[in-house]
């Protein structure tokens, strides 16, 4: 490891309602790879778009090769030769990989592009870092780690001095990885800084020196990385002092039955295999880092996503589930984890969207019984103390954690035994928060069954009954509530084969 | 390592893979039709049908090679079946009853055809407009502006033989002998391979290829969105001008209001040469020879008996057909 | 402007239909200023019943036209096939009607049929297929026109007159019933009957409401369980079968039909329906507004007429108009998110 290259130091920032740095600190050196590592939600991603000018910081500075610095869009940050290289690709599928990585900057021969040079070029970039790909290949035809490793190439290209991977094996094959990591080494030895956003705590064992972690958009600790276990960089990463008392026994009763069999879940590569079960009055929490395929899982499960195999029993009935249409019919509701986009209709009022899956119910003849429809609105704005001047109001006009009651009510109305809620107080404020924990331990309470996806450490141990822990399309773990700690989860969320 | 190689045999194989899989289909399917043509009519190859087809396709493919552009893009341009006609009649107005030079004539044609695909390409990259409705409303003034320039009436370039009348000479020359020759089939032969040059060869032409295939990376590469999707629109009008050009040679009168529907012809034809609608994706030559079959069905269809109406229900079937085509080889990407 | 905003009467009825109304009367004032003034013959006077009479029969087909595609619009789609499918409804009727002597009655059930075969067509493609609605459209435009022809031998098919000697020409008191010595104008009054039974239909029908919902967020609809499959496809039959209605008042007024024609008036009913506030991502429709954008494209249409223009200056004005509604519809779009 070589001198220091760049510095982030107290790094601030904020959005309305959340804090999401705390005064963040992150040293890379030169011909290092540093791990950048936390749960959902800690701010890894935040504190790298803070870095590549995406998001302006409120304090802290930044200090690269010696010189303060704040880019403000990521041509600046990449100009200057700090790259990422992102999850989602960005790459211009139709062209090829030689015209990908000289995009914008082609060589020319007079007026015209000199597509040979470019595959020359490209040629020797690859040879340079010890890949094969074949540069006239067109980007779409090439498999994701291929084009992964373009994407690592156009950024050497650009004489990057800081490259940074932002979650880069998620997609690739245990071959590709290997190959993805010689090209890591091969950048090491050329005294690049390299940071390493993962939560996969064997490959950080294998290529990384240090290890920064972040908790809930705070510093923890930086370690060095042959020094420490995989239990310390978990105990780092879950290790917050949890005010609220979690959970300490199931609710459940011993006798109760099964409401919700799944079997065999098969639906493409998040979801490989999943089988669990559903008690009645039970709250079944389902947690696991970013891709760990929860959210594809109940998604297949209510039809939304065609599967590819999987037997689902409702009240140990064997039923057919192909459509939205088939599991609400079930009794099943599900609460969308991207609540703009799949939950709410943001141009309608709260009663128009509380009724949206049970309109059927709201008929007079052949019209809306809008008395009704607005009947049942207000019944569960009080309910749920959703605040809105009235239930004419267009939920757009809402802020999220009134939104997601309307949301909620939707389900409710629908009345519903079986309710999935994929991150329910994701985006919420504290007030909204308990307002919802308290429904949900009402509505089991009254009989109904709950599965919840979620993110929050302290809400899945706070809520469940029993725990389903999933780490990249596998169920890897299951614990009841008495038995479950923070490390615990952590392990199995982070467990691969 | 190995790639994981997607498609079958024949779509790997590298001569196959260099042609393009959808080109060589559309050969087969044109061959197809002209064998199918010359059993069920007699005259179908004679040299007049076969000119007859000519003065068809040079219209249609300078259109196609327009249209292209923007659909690669990922937009569309339906303003060029109206905005030929307009086009040629305004500058056919000038020679005729302006008596102006016919180069002033051939000039305000290719102007006002630069000018409103310039309108278009702003209208889309700055306004925010879907290129369809931008294009709907621009295709409706250029058809009353067509007839508002000619007061209603139409219009002829002037007649082969005629001092005038060179330009017609141009697409279809009279030779001493009394045989005419498709010369026409020359120019569009050099716009396309100009054209691609320009599309393959060039940065404008990549970076119209790079937007349609992800605007957004694009723009992050520092690249100006919408210069580089205006252009593409102005090209298309310049080649609306063009058309223009060869339509008024090869044809006789021209009634304000019409041209409705050619664009249907044209962007059919380079959606079956392979152009998506989704943009990124699109040859000059598949485009020419998907138009070829547009107006190979134009001119045969007749020969065996079926009449305009019925060329109208085949051309808005197979036109359903390629865009069905289309959208299952877009989800077969994703 | 907030102040007026407010009032009790304006939110009723609705600012942007009071705002259109506006524009309808300064613009018939308008016509009546202008018209004396731009043609010089003695009986250019605009302001006249018979004139009203005259925009009234353009308003009564395009309005039903309007209607319809103002369903498939508040879904975020669009029909171009609209004007062509209209011609080719009356062309397949009246050539049943004229030549093979079917019974009046039953040809103007043929006549919406065929609107609501054509509407049928287009749904299932774009909603089953998933093909892009403009370019489905136009091509089952083309497909309209040519299947218009072919049925009647490329002749042009002219509908009975009122006092045609086979009595079929009662179909004409639909657009206008003669009463001793007025005119009343039925066709007025059935347009106003079919706006209403829209505007409950969208209002306060279970369909209305998926399909807004729909053109606003499809996929939450989906997720609540609903079949937005079929309640799209729905939509476009809703506009098919209109089409097939305002064919049946085209040809009460303007009695012949040309096979192959028809695509100009895609145009004009897509820019009533648009000025009327109907937002071309989906979503929003107002068939009041609808209404209101008709009646102006017909005081358009028929001052222009009466001014001696020709009708292109319309084709001109309407591509305008759709600009520049739908550019400031974009803009407020952008400025909320």
């Amino acid at each position: 490891m070589g001198d220091v290259i760049l510095t982030m130091k107290g790094i601030d920032k904020s959005f309305p309602g959340v804090h999401a740095l705390d005064h963040v600190d992150l040293e890379v050196r030169k011909g290092e790879v540093h791990a950048l590592m936390g749960e959902n939600g800690a701010g890894k991603s935040t504190l790298m778009k803070v870095l590549t000018g995406i998001y302006s910081k409120d304090s802290g500075t930044i200090t690269f090769e010696g010189r303060e610095v704040e880019f403000t869009n990521p041509r600046e940050a990449q100009d200057a030769g700090i790259v990422i290289v992102h999850q989602e690709l960005n790459m211009l599928g139709h062209l090829t990989v030689a015209q990908n990585i000289f995009i914008g900057r082609e060589f020319m021969k007079g007026k015209f592009i000199d597509d040979r040079k470019m595959n020359e070029e490209a040629r020797k970039l690859f040879d340079q870092l010890g890949i094969d790909i074949d540069p006239t290949e067109t980007m779409s035809r090439l498999t994701v780690g291929k084009q992964q490793m373009c994407e690592i190439a156009k950024a050497i290209s650009h004489d990057a001095k800081v490259i940074i991977f932002d979650e880069p094996s998620a997609a690739l094959t245990e071959a590709e990885i290997e190959e993805l990591f010689k090209i890591i080494r091969d950048l090491r030895e050329r005294q690049l800084g390299i940071v390493y956003i993962s939560h996969r705590m064997d490959e950080i064992k294998v290529i990384t020196d240090r290890v920064t972690v972040m908790r809930d958009g705070g510093y923890v600790g930086t370690l060095i990385t042959k020094d420490c276990t995989k239990e310390d960089i978990i105990n780092m990463m879950v290790g917050r002092v949890i005010y609220e008392d979690p959970k300490t026994e199931s609710q459940v009763a011993k006798d109760a039955p099964v409401v919700l069999k799944v079997e065999h879940l098969n639906a493409g590569r998040m979801v490989q295999d999943v089988s669990f079960e559903l008690r009645k009055g039970e709250i079944l929490g389902f947690s696991g880092l970013m891709g760990a395929g929860r959210t594809e899982t109940m998604r297949a499960l209510f039809g939304a996503d065609p599967k590819q195999s999987g037997d689902i029993y409702v009240n140990g009935e064997k039923v057919d589930i192909k459509s939205p249409k088939d599991a609400v019919r079930h009794g099943i509701g599900y609460l969308s984890e991207d609540r703009k986009r799949f939950g709410i209709i943001v141009d309608k009022s709260v009663a128009e969207n509380s009724t949206m899956a049970t309109l059927d119910e709201y008929m007079k003849g052949l019209f809306i019984d809008k008395k009704k429809e607005n009947d049942v609105a207000q019944k569960y704005v009080d309910i749920l103390k959703t605040k809105t001047p009235g239930v004419d109001q267009l939920v757009v006009n809402l802020s999220g954690g009134n939104q997601q009651k309307v949301v909620i009510a939707k389900w409710l109305v629908r009345n519903c035994d079986i309710l999935i809620f994929d991150e329910p107080t994701r985006g919420i404020d504290v007030g909204a928060k308990s307002e919802i924990y308290h429904l949900m331990n009402e509505l089991v309470a009254e009989g109904k069954s709950i599965i919840m996806v979620s993110s929050e450490m302290t809400e899945i141990l706070r809520m469940s009954d029993r725990i389903v822990i999933m780490c990249e399309g596998r169920k890897t773990g299951e614990l009841g509530i008495e038995e479950a700690t923070q490390e615990r989860i952590m392990h199995a969320a982070t467990l691969r084969n | 390592m190995t790639n994981k190689k997607k498609g079958n045999a024949f779509t790997n194989n590298p001569i196959v893979r260099a042609i393009g899989v959808q080109k060589i289909v559309v050969v087969v399917v044109l061959i197809l039709l002209l064998v199918f043509f010359s059993v069920k009519s007699t005259s179908f190859w004679s040299y007049a049908s076969l000119l007859s087809i000519m003065d068809y396709t040079y219209y249609l493919a300078f259109l196609g090679i327009g249209v292209t552009f923007c659909l690669i893009t990922g937009g569309v341009d339906l303003s060029i079946g109206t905005g030929m006609f307009c086009y040629a009649l305004a500058g056919g107005f000038l020679i005729t009853k302006m008596d102006l030079p016919v180069i002033v004539g051939i000039l305000v044609t290719l102007a006002m055809g630069i000018v409103v695909g310039l309108a278009n390409g702003l209208i889309v990259s700055k306004g925010g407009h879907a290129p369809f409705l931008a294009t709907l409303c621009t295709m409706m003034i250029v058809r009353g502006l067509g007839a508002i320039i000619t007061g209603g009436s139409s219009i002829t370039w002037p007649i082969a033989g005629t001092p005038e009348g060179w330009t017609r000479n141009l697409f279809k020359f009279t030779l001493p002998s009394g045989t005419k020759v498709p010369l026409g089939f020359l120019w569009v032969l050099l716009a396309a391979i100009i054209m691609s040059l320009f599309l393959n060869k060039t940065r404008p032409g990549r970076y119209i290829i790079a937007i349609g295939s992800n605007k957004e990376a694009t723009r992050l590469s520092g690249i100006n969105v919408a210069k580089y999707q205006t252009l593409a629109y102005l090209i298309c009008g310049f080649f609306t001008g063009l058309a223009a050009l060869a339509y008024s040679s090869a044809f006789q009168s021209m009634t304000p209001g019409g041209g409705g529907g050619v664009e249907l012809n044209a962007i059919g034809g380079a959606i079956i040469g392979g152009t998506s609608m989704s943009g990124g994706s699109g040859t000059i030559a598949g485009t020419i020879l998907g138009v070829f079959i547009m107006s190979i069905l134009q001119t045969g269809l007749p020969k065996v008996g079926l009449q305009a109406n019925y060329q109208q229900i085949i051309i808005g079937v197979v036109l359903l057909v390629a865009v069905y085509i289309d959208v299952l080889k877009n989800k077969k990407l994703s | 402007m907030d102040k007026i905003k407010e009032n009790a009467f304006v939110k009723k009825v609705g600012f942007n239909s009071l705002v259109l109304f506006c524009i309808l009367i300064l613009l018939y004032i308008l016509f009546a200023v202008l018209v004396p003034i731009v043609n010089s013959d003695a009986n250019a006077n605009f302001v006249s019943w018979a004139h009203i009479l005259s925009a009234m029969n353009y308003a009564c087909f395009m309005g039903f036209l309007s209607l319809g595609v103002t369903f498939v619009i508040a879904t975020g789609g669009i029909d171009f096939s609209i004007g062509p499918v209209m011609f080719c409804a009356a062309l397949i009727a009246g050539y049943q009607l004229t030549m093979k002597e079917w019974p009046l009655a039953l040809c103007l059930v043929l006549c919406i049929l065929v609107g609501t075969a054509f509407g049928t067509l287009n749904g299932l493609l774009v909603t089953y297929l998933g093909l892009p609605s403009f370019i489905t459209s136009m091509a089952s435009m083309m497909i309209a026109k040519g299947l218009g022809s072919v049925c009647t031998k490329t002749q042009p098919v002219s509908w009975p007159q009122l006092s045609d000697a086979s009595g079929n020409g009662w179909y004409r008191n639909l657009v206008r019933t003669q009463i001793g010595d007025m005119t009343f104008p039925t066709g007025l009054v059935i347009l106003v009957i079919g706006a209403v039974i829209c505007a409950i239909i969208l209002n306060k029908t279970k369909a209305g409401r998926y399909i807004l919902c729909i053109g606003s967020n499809r996929e939450a609809v989906r997720l609540s369980g609903v079949n937005t499959k079929g309640w799209e496809t729905l939509a476009y039959i809703l506009c098919g079968t209109l089409a097939g209605i305002a064919a049946i008042f085209y040809v009460g007024v303007y009695t012949t039909v040309q096979p192959g024609l028809g695509d100009t008036f895609n145009n004009e009913a897509i820019a009533g329906c648009v000025m009327g506030g109907t937002s071309m991502t989906g979503g929003v429709a107002s068939i009041g507004g609808t209404l209101i954008g008709v009646l102006i494209m017909a005081l358009l249409q028929e001052g222009i007429m009466t001014m001696g223009l020709q009708i292109n200056y319309q084709y001109i004005i309407t591509g305008l108009i759709v600009l520049v509604v739908v550019y400031a519809d974009l803009r407020s779009r952008r400025r909320r998110n």
